[in-house]
């Protein structure tokens, strides 16, 4: 936990210091009230002072029993997780593409089959119903208006 | 009187078929949550917000509110049944609850945690309705000053009581004053953090970053083990406890109703510290603490009454002042916000029909929990038979679902995405998320009062402690901060002495 603490302490510093610039290019008062800058100016000091005691801290406090927890997971939960998100990334990529209905039916396939090893007929099994059932109900009931693909749905 | 009135008023608009049917369907929900391990009922709410922006308000917040207390009611099912807490607040009841289950007395674990909860809830209810009231009708007196310092109060307040690292919550804080900010500002009408994005001149939508940090990240943390569950079997007759052990457990049943709702009464204070306090009183008082872990009544009863009532404790700051007293909270008052109405003690007098309905609503949503947690429970119990793998894919479909919803556009999906993984790091290093999320809700509403304060003050900061009503919350954030200050102090201090001996 000291070396997260520590890759969170220079997030932090990066963020006041992106608070600060933003802050530097808008009014910081105007005649009576706070203008524009005034409330990121303060969120990055507070920020800029957490982060830099966070850093502080990671060095001199004595190493307890939090510090043996670990940042990243196990090496095969991180890929189960990298997994997840780029699938999802993927889903967001190309769903204007390739329309809804079938964004979701292979999304939910490559999950069943990529990471809960079903078998191949189950997993596409799955992936049609969760994408109809779906579909049925936020596109066909309750009209969403989500994108069309070159299959027209 | 006046609150009896209003609470009869509220029945009669709870008391139609659609309104009772949303009651039952947030029962069920929240029974489902509570009972399936790897969604909470904050992330569950949030993933469902988005769905209920066509309903109306009242029949939408008596769904969410109904499946915020009913997890409180299906997470002792797998604590008991499966020793594995469905949410946080039942990791206590988890301790005594599953020895129970071993010595072959599970039935009467889930019927004394079935009624507790019952008790608990109506009691709750009560409470909520009284202290809701009195409490808004004290509040019409703040101006922007007082508002300002109350804001800044519940921000501290939900930090020391409920932040396990106190520098990493304020950093989450300050992190969500920071996501407040962007978007158009509220003074001059210029933009902050928006870099020609379009999407995002009207700021971060907050079910944008409530469903990446509590949902779908959430899942990702379930999603990183596969999840085997065997549940116990329960007949239906053994569920119902005996007169003679509901007798021995109410004096537990009624001190976890009242720890329960008076502690979450401030905010910061959840069920889950509830029921752990709970369970301390309960081995305090007990005449043999030191059977306590081997399977007592009292150490099941005491901790289930007190997460349930909680639950009401939570919602009085939230609807008397506008303030979330925790994350789940947080993600009902974005609720009433989206649904266009104006969280605060004006709620009371603009949207009266409305919060006298969902009061109302809890009472005959505990009702439903009576029956769906007690014949019910085998039936329940048996969803655990669904593998967790069958079930995230869909979580992740309805969360791409609402947050295209949010605004129709992918862009808001990517952006819940890119906070997903922001929440499941921070989950990750103890970085708390709550204190994040209810700054970014309540920091444009700070930064108005502050605005509003100091333009009829002529700029004068003065305002703030020339009030008396602002001047005792600035002075109540003082004195915490001291106290936590010198705590931390303390705590080093005697750990570099340990260090050097």
């Amino acid at each position: 936990m000291r070396k997260a603490d520590r890759i969170y302490g220079v997030i932090g510093l990066g963020l006041a210091l992106w608070c600060y610039l933003e802050s530097s290019r808008l009014d910081y008062m105007t005649e009576f009230t706070p203008g524009p800058g005034f409330m990121p100016f303060w969120v990055g000091v507070v920020l800029a002072v957490l982060s830099f005691y966070l850093i502080i801290d990671s060095f001199v406090r004595k190493s307890g029993k939090k510090d043996e927890t670990k940042l990243l997971p196990e090496k095969h939960a991180l890929y189960r997780v990298s997994a997840i998100m780029g699938m999802l990334f993927a889903v967001t990529f190309s769903m204007k593409f390739l329309g809804f209905p079938l964004t979701l039916a292979l999304f939910t396939t490559a999950i069943l089959l990529l990471l809960e090893h079903y078998s191949v007929l189950k997993s596409v099994g799955y992936g049609i119903a969760y994408s109809a059932v779906t579909w049925f109900v936020f596109e066909y009931v309750l009209s969403m208006g989500f994108p069309k693909g070159f299959l027209g749905i | 009187m006046d609150v009896i009135t209003n609470l009869m008023g509220g029945f009669a608009t709870c008391l139609t078929p659609y309104n009772l049917w949303m009651a039952v369907l947030g029962a069920f929900l929240g029974t489902m949550v509570g009972i399936l391990p790897g969604l909470g009922p904050s992330a569950t709410m949030a993933i469902i917000l988005p769905i209920t922006f066509g309903m109306d308000a009242t029949p939408a917040m008596i769904m969410l509110c109904a499946l915020y207390y009913g997890a409180m009611y299906g997470g002792s099912t797998t604590s008991i049944l499966v020793n594995v807490p469905g949410e946080a607040s039942s990791v206590v009841t988890a301790i005594e609850g599953h020895q129970l289950a071993r010595q072959g007395k599970a039935g009467t674990a889930l019927g004394l945690s079935a009624i507790g909860s019952f008790f608990a809830g109506i009691m709750g209810t009560i409470g909520l309705a009284f202290t809701a009231s009195t409490l808004a009708e004290f509040s019409l007196k703040f101006g922007p000053a007082e508002m300002f310092s109350l804001v800044l109060m519940g921000m501290f307040t939900i930090i020391y009581v409920g932040g396990k690292d106190v520098t990493k919550s304020l950093m989450s804080m300050a992190i969500g004053l920071g996501l407040g900010t962007v978007g158009t500002d509220i003074v001059q009408g210029k933009e902050r953090f928006t870099y020609g994005i379009s999407e995002l001149l009207d700021g971060i939508d907050f079910v944008i970053l409530v469903m990446g940090t509590f949902g779908i990240s959430e899942v990702l943390e379930s999603a990183e083990e596969f999840m085997k569950i065997v549940p116990m079997k329960v007949k239906f007759w053994d569920l119902f406890p005996s007169w003679k052990d509901t007798w021995y457990c109410r004096w537990a049943i009624l001190r976890g109703t009242c720890v329960g709702f008076f502690i979450c009464c401030v905010p910061g204070s959840g069920p889950t510290i509830a029921s752990f306090l709970s369970y301390g009183v309960e081995k305090s008082v007990s005449k043999y603490p030191e059977r306590f872990g081997t399977g007592v009544m009292e150490g099941v009863a005491g901790p289930e009454s007190s997460n349930n009532a909680a639950v009401s404790g939570a919602m009085v700051p939230m609807f008397a002042l506008g303030i979330p007293g925790s994350g789940a909270t947080a993600v009902l008052l974005g609720g009433l916000i989206l649904y266009g109405l104006k969280p605060g003690p004006m709620l009371f007098v603009e949207n009266a029909d409305f919060v006298w309905a969902v009061m109302a609503s809890m009472f005959i949503g505990n009702c439903i929990l009576i029956v769906m947690n007690l014949p019910l429970v085998p039936v329940f119990a048996s969803l655990l038979r669904i593998p967790y793998g069958l079930i995230y894919p869909a979580i992740l479909i309805i969360c791409i679902v609402g947050a295209y919803a949010v605004a129709t556009g992918l862009f808001e999906v990517g952006m819940m995405l890119i906070f997903a993984i922001c929440g499941y790091f921070m989950k990750k290093g103890d970085v708390p998320a709550a204190p994040m999320l209810m700054a970014l809700l309540m920091g444009p509403m700070m930064e108005r009062s502050l605005y509003q304060a100091l333009n009829l003050s002529h700029g004068s900061m003065l305002v703030f402690i020339q009030r008396p009503i602002s001047a005792t919350l600035l002075s109540i954030i003082v004195l915490m901060s001291l106290y936590v200050g010198i705590r931390s102090l303390r705590g080093k201090k005697a750990a570099i002495e340990e260090a050097e001996e």
